[in-house]
């Protein structure tokens, strides 16, 4: 029995730096595997939506303008994505991945959260369709 | 000019506004120092400061059910206490701005106040937590005041007064630290109990009963108790250096000392495991007083020899 | 469990209490400072998670499940996926089941250490807990190193895992498993010589062997009684015969004694991990698992950090499962802090009731609603629409 047992630890502390970190100051590297934010790349995406199916969160949606010419949107949820890597895995062609670097995700502005990845026109036309849509029943209320 | 001297000495220097400040800035030292013993960073310097204005600008809730002019009123006879009885030691090395004979005794008294003041404010609210907490604090206070009477009483016999004046005067050539150890150490524990320290917490074991006594009090009422908190610390540990540690002198080195004093305080608060209340109890009847008292002994045996 | 009767003075604890980290609510009879009765009551973060698992496909319902818990969730992933691996009748690759346990372990070290943490708060030694903590960072910083994630980590798919482990990997798990050996020593000298701190624990809160076996008590808090039983080692699942553990009991089932065992679980945590590092097989991590399940129905039991963890799932033969139940460590282990507590300090209770490492809305599987349908079986869609009405 001692009177105490953790003065030494105490002691050493007073001539350490703090363990606390400064995160806005200060950012510890991402570890190599972290998963971030998810990226899609279309080019040998064959639109199966295996990977929309097993999301748990529902935060994938594989949108098929047109399966013969491969002309796919993906709309991402980042809000909802829940980073489990359930997608990147179901992916037989590889085309998900999660980048390292991207984890600061949060936002003051909802629509950050909505992400399209895909061709530029397609996601014009799919934008537009989408308005279009919420556009109607506010004109009719 | 005694009136002008009078209202001064009351609100700004060495009472009112000058020992509020210095007190938050004591309190600041003390969470500091902590979160450095565990490796943490700990609040910055006006932390103390802004959680006190915040407080105070915060809404009072009165609970239904209580004796509203009590509610109301022992947060400030509890910081008035505190005040008061700055008034009566040496501030900083400076000579207290009043004396009489016999003022450690009303010290000691107007100190008490806040932990009686807590008690009756927990008994006054019809909450659970507050009641238990309420019993703690009292039950508390009344196991260590008398072996800190004792500890206080060694210095004054020896100095032959009652006078806090005359005593620290006396123990600038006298460091009583090394005549009377056992009371110097009794003086200190007694202190971080009377100010429900770590590891004499347990009237607001936040893990068990909440906040304590404190539980209903919010907004204005809980800032007074804490800058009465604050204050004491800051007496409390004046009194024991003026005592102890070399009496009064240079404002400087009187300073050095209490902050030596409060890295003490602050590495056994961060050291040491909560004692349930009757561990606490226990510990200071069977040796508190017990040693207190045996050094008491030896002290008037000594005196009546020499 | 037991009902409160007369105007006793009555202490709550909960739901909200900063004792507690989750909501759950006590009732404790006192007597001055003794407590004479206590009473519990659950429920209140239920989340109507196996409800869930009914309309989701088995791939989805995993990660529903791995948050029953957020602290353990690695071993209820593995649960689920070992039980539906076997009414698929496949079996994940072995570099697969040694990756299970070797983060099933890692999590074991996080659990282990937040509970230290918490425990010494809940004793009012804050600085154990910071210190615990800090170092608990090691260990959360290797997971997220080797998953990606720092809690709710989804190593596991159905049929393997997601994540390898490669040389750097390893090399960083030794160095922090070095680092983390050397702190567990000073800890285990802590909670077994610092005076201040016996006195809060030692003699506290004694469960003896019978009474344990009586209230069926599980994992470390009867391992701390002396009950010999750990599903790692009783009924070895995953890769755990090939990479034994030893069983860690204690004799005296006070609280220091569950200190001592959930600590000394560490090191074999510790060593279990090591053995892993040196003799991974090489191989793939996953075998392709069929979509749709084989009728049937499986029990699959795992040992969380907080003892035996139960999961009964029934197939129809869809990509859906028809019921999964749950049983996490922390119910039978409930009963134990009612009984403990008769007979205590008020200031003792918070310790009595971590001492069992309780996770509260793990612990919440159940609810009966009396409601407005007559009928016991309620659809996603009404419990939801209950769920509105109610809150509203
Ligand atoms: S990481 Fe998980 S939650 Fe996020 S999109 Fe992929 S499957 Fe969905
Ligand atoms: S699973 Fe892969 S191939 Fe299939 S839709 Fe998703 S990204 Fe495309």
């Amino acid at each position: 029995m001692k009177l105490t047992t953790m003065w030494k630890d105490a002691l050493g502390s007073l001539i350490k730096p703090a363990a606390t970190q400064r995160y806005p100051f200060v950012r510890r590297e991402a570890p190599e595997h972290l998963r971030g934010q998810l990226h899609w790349d279309p080019s040998a995406c064959t639109g199966c939506g295996l990977c929309s199916k097993d999301c748990p969160a529902d935060a994938l949606e594989v949108i098929v303008l047109d399966k013969k010419a491969k002309r796919f949107v993906m709309h991402y949820h980042v809000d909802r994505c829940t980073f489990c890597a359930q997608c990147v895995a179901s992916c037989r062609q590889g085309c998900l991945d999660m980048e390292s670097d991207e984890w600061e995700l949060a936002a003051l502005d909802p629509r950050t959260f909505d992400i399209y990845y895909g061709n530029e026109a397609d996601i014009a036309s799919i934008l537009d369709g989408s308005t279009e849509e919420e556009a109607e029943p506010a004109a009719a209320g | 000019m005694n009136t002008l001297r009078a209202v001064i000495a009351l609100l700004f220097f060495p009472g009112g506004l000058f020992i509020l400040f210095a007190g938050m800035a004591y309190e600041w030292v003390d969470r500091k120092l902590i979160a450095r013993f565990q490796n943490r960073i700990g609040p910055r310097w006006f932390q103390p400061l802004a959680d006190s204005i915040k407080l105070l600008a915060k809404e009072e809730v009165i609970p239904t059910d209580v004796n509203a002019i009590l509610f109301v009123v022992l947060p400030v006879i509890a910081l008035a206490g505190a005040l008061a009885s700055a008034l009566y030691v040496p501030i900083i090395g400076l000579e207290p701005s009043y004396s009489f004979s016999g003022d450690l005794i009303v010290t000691l008294y107007l100190l008490s106040l806040l932990t009686l003041c807590t008690g009756l404010a927990g008994a006054n609210t019809l909450d659970r937590f507050s009641l238990v907490g309420a019993t703690r604090a009292l039950t508390q206070m009344f196991s260590y005041e008398a072996p800190v009477l004792l500890a206080l009483l060694g210095p004054a016999i020896v100095a032959e007064s009652w006078k806090i004046s005359v005593i620290s005067e006396y123990a600038k050539s006298h460091w009583l630290i090394i005549t009377q150890p056992i009371g110097f150490l009794v003086a200190v524990i007694g202190l971080m109990g009377k100010l429900e320290m770590p590891p004499f917490d347990a009237p607001e074991a936040e893990t068990e009963i909440v906040a304590g006594a404190l539980t209903e009090y919010s907004g204005r009422g809980l800032a007074l108790f804490h800058l009465g908190k604050s204050v004491e610390l800051m007496v409390g540990l004046t009194l024991v250096t003026a005592f102890y540690l070399g009496g009064v002198a240079n404002p400087l080195l009187f300073f050095a000392k209490t902050l030596m004093l409060l890295v003490v305080v602050a590495g056994v608060q961060s050291l040491l495991t909560r004692l349930r209340i009757e561990q606490t109890v226990g510990l200071w009847w069977r040796y508190g007083a017990l040693l207190a008292l045996a050094q008491f002994l030896v002290m008037i045996a000594y005196e009546g020899v020499a | 469990m037991q009902s409160q009767q007369g105007n006793k003075f009555t202490i709550p604890i909960g739901p909200q209490h900063p004792a507690l980290k989750e909501p759950e609510h006590f009732e404790f009879n006192v007597d001055g400072e003794l407590v004479t009765g206590a009473s519990v009551r659950l429920g209140y973060v239920h989340r109507g998670i196996e409800k869930g698992t009914e309309n989701r496909s088995f791939v989805q319902s995993m990660y529903l499940l791995e948050r029953v818990c957020g602290i353990c969730s690695h071993v209820h992933a593995t649960a689920f996926c070992l039980g539906v691996e076997r009414l698929a009748e496949i079996e994940a690759p072995p570099r697969a089941q040694a990756i299970r346990v070797l983060v099933a372990e890692l999590e074991r070290i996080h659990s282990h250490m937040l509970w230290l943490g918490v425990g010494a708060h809940e004793a009012g030694f804050d600085t154990l807990f910071m210190y615990s903590w800090r170092d608990r960072e090691t260990v959360l910083n290797l997971l997220e190193d080797i998953t990606g994630n720092r809690i709710n980590y989804s190593t596991n798919v159905l049929g393997g895992v997601k994540c390898d482990i490669d040389r750097e990997q390893a090399a960083a798990i030794r160095q922090g498993l070095d680092f983390l050996e050397e702190r567990t020593t000073h800890y285990l000298d802590v909670v077994t010589s610092d005076m201040m701190f016996l006195r809060r624990t030692r003699g506290v809160g004694v469960m003896t062997y019978d009474e344990s076996q009586r209230l069926g008590a599980v994992g470390p808090t009867a391992r701390a009684s002396g009950v010999a039983r750990d599903l790692r080692v009783d009924a070895a699942y995953a890769a755990y015969d090939k990479y034994p553990v030893n069983l860690v009991t204690e004799t005296a089932g006070d609280l220091e004694a569950r200190f001592v065992v959930r600590i000394k679980e560490l090191f074999e945590s510790f060593r279990v991990i090591r053995a892993v590092l040196d003799d991974l097989p090489e191989g793939d991590l996953t075998t392709r698992m069929p979509r749709r399940v084989k009728e049937g129905d499986t029990i699959s039991r795992v040992e969380a950090p907080r003892g035996e963890l139960f999961y009964y799932i029934k197939s129809n033969g869809t990509d859906t499962a028809e019921r999964v139940k749950v049983r996490t460590p922390t119910l039978p282990n409930m009963a134990s802090v009612l009984t403990l507590a008769v007979g205590h300090q008020l200031a003792d209770m918070p310790m009595i009731l971590v001492g069992i490492d309780p996770c509260f809305s793990c612990n919440d599987r159940m609810v009966s609603v009396k409601g407005t349908l007559d009928s016991q079986c309620w659809t996603w869609e009404q419990l939801r629409q209950y769920g509105i009405e109610y809150y509203r």
